[in-house]
Formats: C-alpha cells, sequence, structure tokens
C-alpha cells in the first residue's frame, strides 16, 4: 500500500508541489480573490503577515483548502508590498512556522512510513538532503558532508561538529534540531518563491491591502543604527602591536586586520597606511589586496571580517572576559551614535 | 623561507642533483585530473611563480627538467581554468587535506637538534639572537628532526586517521599520506562526496581535529543561574567528542550523578570548563587550520624534493614502518666534498655521517640536506 500526503500535510506545508497540483486541479483563477467570499482569506493572510512582521510564528492552522489559499495571498502580497526587509522577514518567520509543524510531526507520527515519506518530500526532495529516521526513537542521522553543509553557516557554538553525536561519517539529531538544521534552505525556498513570481495582475483586493502595509511598514526598516568603536578587540591590538613592531603578520592575520578596518569605515588609504611598517611592505600589492578585500578589485565581493570561531581556530584569537558571547569581533567595544 | 646561502656554487649543485631526480623519475603516480590543477613553484632565488597548469605529466617534468625549481606545489582544488587568476578559475571543488608538523609539538628534544643560522653571513650561532659572528645578521631555525621527533608525529598521524575513519566515516580508499619531505605528514582526501565542501564548513571539520570549542553542555553540564544543571542530550554521550571525553571522565548515559560530583569537584561550571579545555587539546591533533581551511591552497607535490631538506614528499602506505630518512630520501649517491658550518651527526639511507667542521666527501644526499638546511656549503675541491 502506498502511503500518500493528507490533507493535514497539506495544510502544514503549503510550499509542496502537491499544494500546488491542488491549485491547478481546482483550477483557481487569481481573479477569484476579488469575489467577496474570499476576503476572509486576504485578512487571514495580512494577520499572518503581521504578526510575522511583529516577529511572532502564526501558530494557527486551519483546513487545507484555506491554508494552502492563505499562503498564495501571503506570497501575492509580499510581492506587491515590494520591500525587501519585508519579503525576507516573512520568508524567515513562514520557515519557522513549517519549523515547528515539522518538529512535531516528526516527533509524535506513529507511522514510520509517513515520517520517510515527509523526510522524503522535504529534505530529499527539497533539499537534497538523506536523512534516516529511527522507527523507535525521534533520533534523525545525516551524513557529515550534509550536516557541514548547514551548520557552518550557523554562529551557535553548539552546531560546531565537535559538539555533535559524530560515527561512522554520521551526524545523529533528535528532531528539532535535524528541522532546524533546514531553517535558512526552507526561508530561502519561500524567498525565492516569492521572487520568482512572474509579473501577474494583483487582484485588486489583494493590491489595496499591499498598498495600506507599504505605507504602515515602509518607514520601519530605514537603517537607522550606526555605531562608532569605542576600542578595538584584543585580536585587533595583537595584530596592531605585531604590526607596530615592524614585524611579519601571518596572512590571515592581514586579512583579519583589513577586513576589520574596512568594517569600521576606516578608508583604503587608512588600511594601506598601517601596513606600511610591515617588513616585507609592498605599495602595489597592499593597495591590490586592501581594494580587493574592499571589493573595488577581482570579484567586487567585499569580503567579511572572520567569525571569532574562525580566529580562534586559526590561532589569532586572544579573548578576554568582554569578547563573551559575541560572534565577531566587529561587535566588541561599539556603542550605538542616537 | 629560503635557508640556502645564495651563493652560486651551492645553487648549481642543488639545481644539478635536483634536475637528474626530475629527469630520472619522470612520473607523479599520485597526481589525479592534471589538467584541473592549478601549479606553482619557488625559485632558488625564492620568488614564487603561480597560476600554471598542464595538460599532463610529460608538459609538468618538461617544466620542472628546463626550470629546476626549489618547491613545487599544486592546487587541491579542481578548476575549470587553472591557469586563470583566482577568481576566474572556475572552481570546482578540492580535496581536503591535512598537515601536521613536528613543530607544533613542543617535543622537548626539539632544542637537541635545532640550530640557528644567520641569514646575512650563514654562521651557526648556539643562540636565537643576533649573529655573534658578523654582529648584523638575524639567525634562523633549522633543525634535524631524530627519531623521537618522528615517533611523536607518527602518533598524532596515527590520532589523525581514527578521527577520518571512525567518526568522519572517510574510507581508507580515498586517504593518501605522505611524508613531506621535511618534518611532518600530509594527508589528501579526494573523497567526492566532500570536494564541495566550502571554506566555513572545512573549519568546522578542523576545529573537530584540533579539538576547537567543545563545549559542556554537549556532554550534559548546563549552567543554571550561578550554579549548574546536569541533563545528558538526548542523542547521547557515547559517539565522536563526546564519547572521548565522557571516556577521560570516566562516565556514560547513566552516570549524572558521578558527573555532577566530577562537576563539583573541579569548581563548578567555570572549573569544569576549563578541565574540558585541557581535555580537548591534549585529545586534539594539532594540524595546521589554515592548509585545511584554505580551498584554493597550493600545496606541496606528491613526489616532488622538498628544498627545505632535499627530501621527497613520499608516499606512505604503512606509517608504522616508514622511516623518513630512509625511505624520501631519494638524490644520487655520487660524492661530493662539502664544508658543514658545524659538529652533527645524520643517518640517510640507513647510512650515519659524523661531520666536523671541516672539509668532507659526502654522497650528493647528504650534501643537498645539508645545504637545504643551511648547515653546509659545497666545496669545489677535488
Amino acid at each position: 500500500m502506498s502511503i500518500k500526503l493528507g490533507s493535514s500535510e497539506l495544510a502544514k506545508y503549503p510550499f509542496l508541489q502537491e499544494a500546488s497540483d491542488y491549485i491547478h486541479e481546482t483550477k483557481f483563477d487569481f481573479e477569484e480573490f476579488d469575489r467577496p467570499e474570499m476576503i476572509h482569506i486576504i485578512n487571514r493572510a495580512v494577520e499572518k503577515l503581521e504578526n510575522e512582521l511583529k516577529g511572532n510564528v502564526y501558530s494557527n492552522l486551519d483546513e487545507y483548502e484555506i491554508e494552502i489559499m492563505t499562503f498564495m495571498v501571503s506570497l501575492l502580497l509580499i510581492k506587491s508590498i515590494g520591500l525587501e526587509e519585508v519579503s525576507k522577514k516573512c520568508s524567515l518567520f513562514e520557515a519557522m512556522r513549517v519549523e515547528k509543524f515539522l518538529s512535531s510531526d516528526l516527533s509524535n507520527e506513529r507511522s514510520v512510513e509517513k515520517k520517510k515519506l515527509l523526510v522524503q518530500k522535504i529534505f530529499l526532495e527539497l533539499f537534497k538532503i538523506n536523512i534516516d529516521v529511527n522507527s523507535t526513537s525521534s533520533i534523525c542521522k545525516l551524513s557529515v558532508p550534509d550536516y557541514l553543509q548547514r551548520a557552518s553557516k550557523m554562529y551557535e557554538q553548539e552546531w560546531k561538529l565537535i559538539n555533535r553525536s559524530v560515527k561512522d561519517g554520521y551526524v545523529y539529531l533528535d528532531t528539532d534540531e535535524t528541522v532546524r538544521l533546514i531553517r535558512n534552505e526552507l526561508s530561502n525556498l519561500i524567498y525565492s518563491r516569492i521572487k520568482n513570481m512572474k509579473a501577474i495582475e494583483i487582484p485588486v483586493s489583494i493590491k489595496s491591502k499591499a498598498d495600506e502595509l507599504r505605507n504602515k511598514y515602509s518607514g520601519r526598516y530605514v537603517y537607522k543604527n550606526q555605531f562608532k568603536i569605542l576600542e578595538y578587540p584584543p585580536c585587533i591590538k595583537h595584530a596592531m602591536e605585531i604590526i607596530n613592531k615592524g614585524e611579519n603578520l601571518p596572512h590571515s592575520a592581514r586579512f583579519m586586520l583589513a577586513t576589520y578596518m574596512l568594517a569600521i569605515g576606516k578608508t583604503e588609504e587608512d588600511v594601506i597606511d598601517i601596513f606600511k611598517n610591515s617588513p616585507d611592505y609592498n605599495e602595489k600589492i597592499t593597495r591590490y589586496q586592501v581594494e580587493h578585500l574592499a571589493g573595488k578589485k577581482g570579484s567586487h565581493t567585499k569580503y567579511s571580517v572572520p567569525s571569532c570561531d574562525r580566529l580562534r581556530s586559526e590561532d589569532l584569537c586572544f579573548a578576554i572576559k568582554e569578547c563573551e558571547n559575541l560572534i565577531n569581533p566587529i561587535q566588541f567595544g561599539r556603542r550605538k551614535i542616537r | 623561507m629560503n635557508q640556502i646561502q645564495n651563493t652560486g656554487e651551492n645553487i648549481n649543485f642543488l639545481r644539478n642533483v635536483f634536475r637528474k631526480y626530475y629527469f630520472e623519475n619522470n612520473h607523479f603516480p599520485y597526481l589525479y585530473s592534471i589538467e584541473k590543477r592549478e601549479f606553482g613553484y619557488r625559485k632558488f632565488d625564492s620568488l614564487v611563480v603561480r597560476h600554471l597548469s598542464f595538460n599532463n605529466v610529460g608538459e609538468l617534468v618538461a617544466e620542472l627538467v628546463r626550470n629546476v625549481p626549489l618547491d613545487i606545489y599544486y592546487s587541491n582544488a579542481y578548476y575549470g581554468l587553472p591557469s586563470n587568476p583566482i577568481n576566474e578559475k572556475q572552481w570546482e571543488g578540492a580535496d581536503l587535506i591535512f598537515d601536521i608538523d613536528i613543530k607544533d609539538l613542543d617535543l622537548p628534544c626539539i632544542h637537541e637538534h635545532t640550530y640557528y643560522v644567520c641569514n646575512l653571513c650563514g654562521y651557526v650561532n648556539s643562540e636565537r639572537k643576533q649573529c655573534i659572528n658578523c654582529n648584523k645578521g638575524k639567525t634562523y631555525d633549522t633543525s634535524i628532526p631524530c627519531k623521537r621527533c618522528f615517533l611523536s608525529i607518527k602518533k598524532e598521524a596515527a590520532k589523525l586517521l581514527d578521527f577520518l575513519y571512525c567518526d568522519l566515516g572517510i574510507k581508507e580508499k580515498f586517504v593518501e599520506i605522505f611524508f613531506s619531505g621535511n618534518a611532518g605528514f600530509h594527508f589528501h582526501i579526494n573523497d567526492p562526496s566532500i570536494r564541495n565542501l566550502d571554506s566555513n564548513s572545512r573549519a568546522n571539520v578542523t576545529d573537530y581535529i584540533l579539538g576547537n570549542g567543545f563545549m559542556c553542555e554537549s556532554i550534559g553540564v548546563r549552567k543554571y543561574r550561578n550554579g549548574f544543571v546536569i541533563k545528558l542530550p538526548k542523542s547521547g554521550i557515547m559517539t565522536g567528542w563526546r564519547k572521548k571525553i565522557a571516556s577521560n571522565l570516566g562516565i556514560n548515559q547513566k552516570s549524572e550523578l558521578k558527573l555532577k560530583n566530577i562537576v563539583e569537584a573541579s569548581g563548578g561550571y567555570e572549573g569544569f570548563r576549563n578541565e574540558l579545555n585541557k581535555m580537548t587539546r591534549n585529545n586534539g591533533v594539532p594540524i595546521d587550520a589554515q592548509v585545511t581551511n584554505d580551498i584554493h591552497r597550493v600545496f606541496r607535490l606528491p613526489g616532488s624534493i622538498n628544498g627545505k631538506s632535499g627530501l621527497t614528499k613520499a608516499k606512505c602506505d604503512d606509517l608504522e614502518s616508514f622511516n623518513p630518512n630512509n625511505d624520501a630520501c631519494m638524490l644520487s649517491d655520487s660524492e661530493v666534498y662539502v664544508n658543514p658550518k658545524t659538529k652533527l651527526k645524520i643517518t640517510l639511507k640507513n647510512n650515519t655521517f659524523r661531520l666536523d667542521n671541516a672539509l668532507e666527501k659526502v654522497p650528493s644526499y647528504v650534501a643537498a640536506y645539508l645545504i637545504c638546511k643551511g648547515l653546509a656549503s659545497i666545496s669545489n675541491a677535488q
């Protein structure tokens, strides 16, 4: 007997192909959103979206027809609002909503086949991750490379491989952790669905709501927080001391120093000046490298300051008490300018 | 650093013995996908040439015989266009590589066989400070690793293999071990399933091997207000690093009370954390993090001569029986005269040489070893 996803799964996971198939089968037309009986769907999508913009996961769960329609309207609203910050935040909170349902399903579902089907539909088909679900416990296993590709993008120390249960090339996680691992991918999937929506005529009823929401939220996302640095972090101080003594810094320390200085707003000329004391200083090479890091040369990618974690593993970290809980040297000693 | 005293005679001698080696050993059996690799080399004047590519081993050997570099490197990465500038090479993946070196082991014997050579006059000093001979030059270290050094580094190599095979699940067929040609071992992992790992993912592996960042929470000790609570992780403590720590502490999945007592005896959460840090440092392997994390590294070519010693980066099929000073010593036996700069004893190709500060006739492989280390000069005496 083949197991299929039921209506409750379509309600929780409306981004799956099966949900799109449902829309196709019903031959639903976007214009139908302008019909009066659809207003509750639109209102529900607005409620959900506003919840997400306030930083909450929308936990209400309705019938699958309602959920699929709400999901579709949410995407249309976000697309129509056209604010990047709204798209990103809603994608993230939609992913967290899915995460909540999926984690519960993988822990509580009694049918192993059903669990495996969910894992196949979401982990394997959408994100190409092979997850093995244990039939008797809530422990999942996945290969070390699959784990690393995702966990290495997380800042929290607990996601480092060393803090995981690892054996014979597999990482063992409980269901919450397994699902958390794909949050970014889920968020990116929803974000790309919004971005890739074809230019369609947005129904008037949705467009007018979108206009209201745009007016309401557009001012809230102007980046106001400017910082000034009161003190350099110890890793940067240490590198500066070595340079000032006229000693050679390893390549990785030069990378750290230059990206840090650029990140706190120093000009390229300022940064080049810092390296003038190096015994092997060559202005042409230094200029090229600093401009490269600033994104003015080569790939035009502006390089970020390496994380504290990275600096620790490269022996460039000289942490003091004030460094506790920082994930990047850039966070050290800064104060908001009001 | 290029340690060779920059005299024409020394360089000519080395170029001749290196050229002979590349001419006679014109194959590189451990070089895969040559057309996708970037090559680079260091010349005898220390200049580095990069962004070279070769379609086959014949082209590579022709270049080596023609230009005779001091050191030869190739990329761990596979590129669509390996000779293009770095951003236009079309990266297609990279082997995972590890480098362990005797200098990172802090061995007590190291001072017994380390020499401090002046970078200007070449004089061998007994201490690391300004040269007492010319009063101008600074000294650099050069070392002749002893048996104890190699025994210690092999132990670290075995620990690394245990991490790779038992924890990371890498199959033996994908792991190649090489003696670096000087004072360490290189591990090349060409497993296609890990070729696409980015630098951050590799840094995560690096920290796993080094033992960096293990949290008390991973073994079940959680900070709680001013104290701590014990809550063992659902995924257990009997695998990976958790198992290593658990066995060091003598606990298992059912030892919550024992663990509580251990933490209290260590002085609480902070004290226990310090104990854990010591434990992970002792159980980790001191690999070079920058080598492993780099996905565009040019790394010493297997089968090539290491310019710091004149020994070859040789394949090591059996770590235990491998004798670097014998199995990696592949230069010519023809005899030449050298002027050693200090009194020393070395064993190469199973022959022991005791040298004084006087003119000596030695095989070319001994002369090359000493000149590369900065401890002798070639002599024109007949």
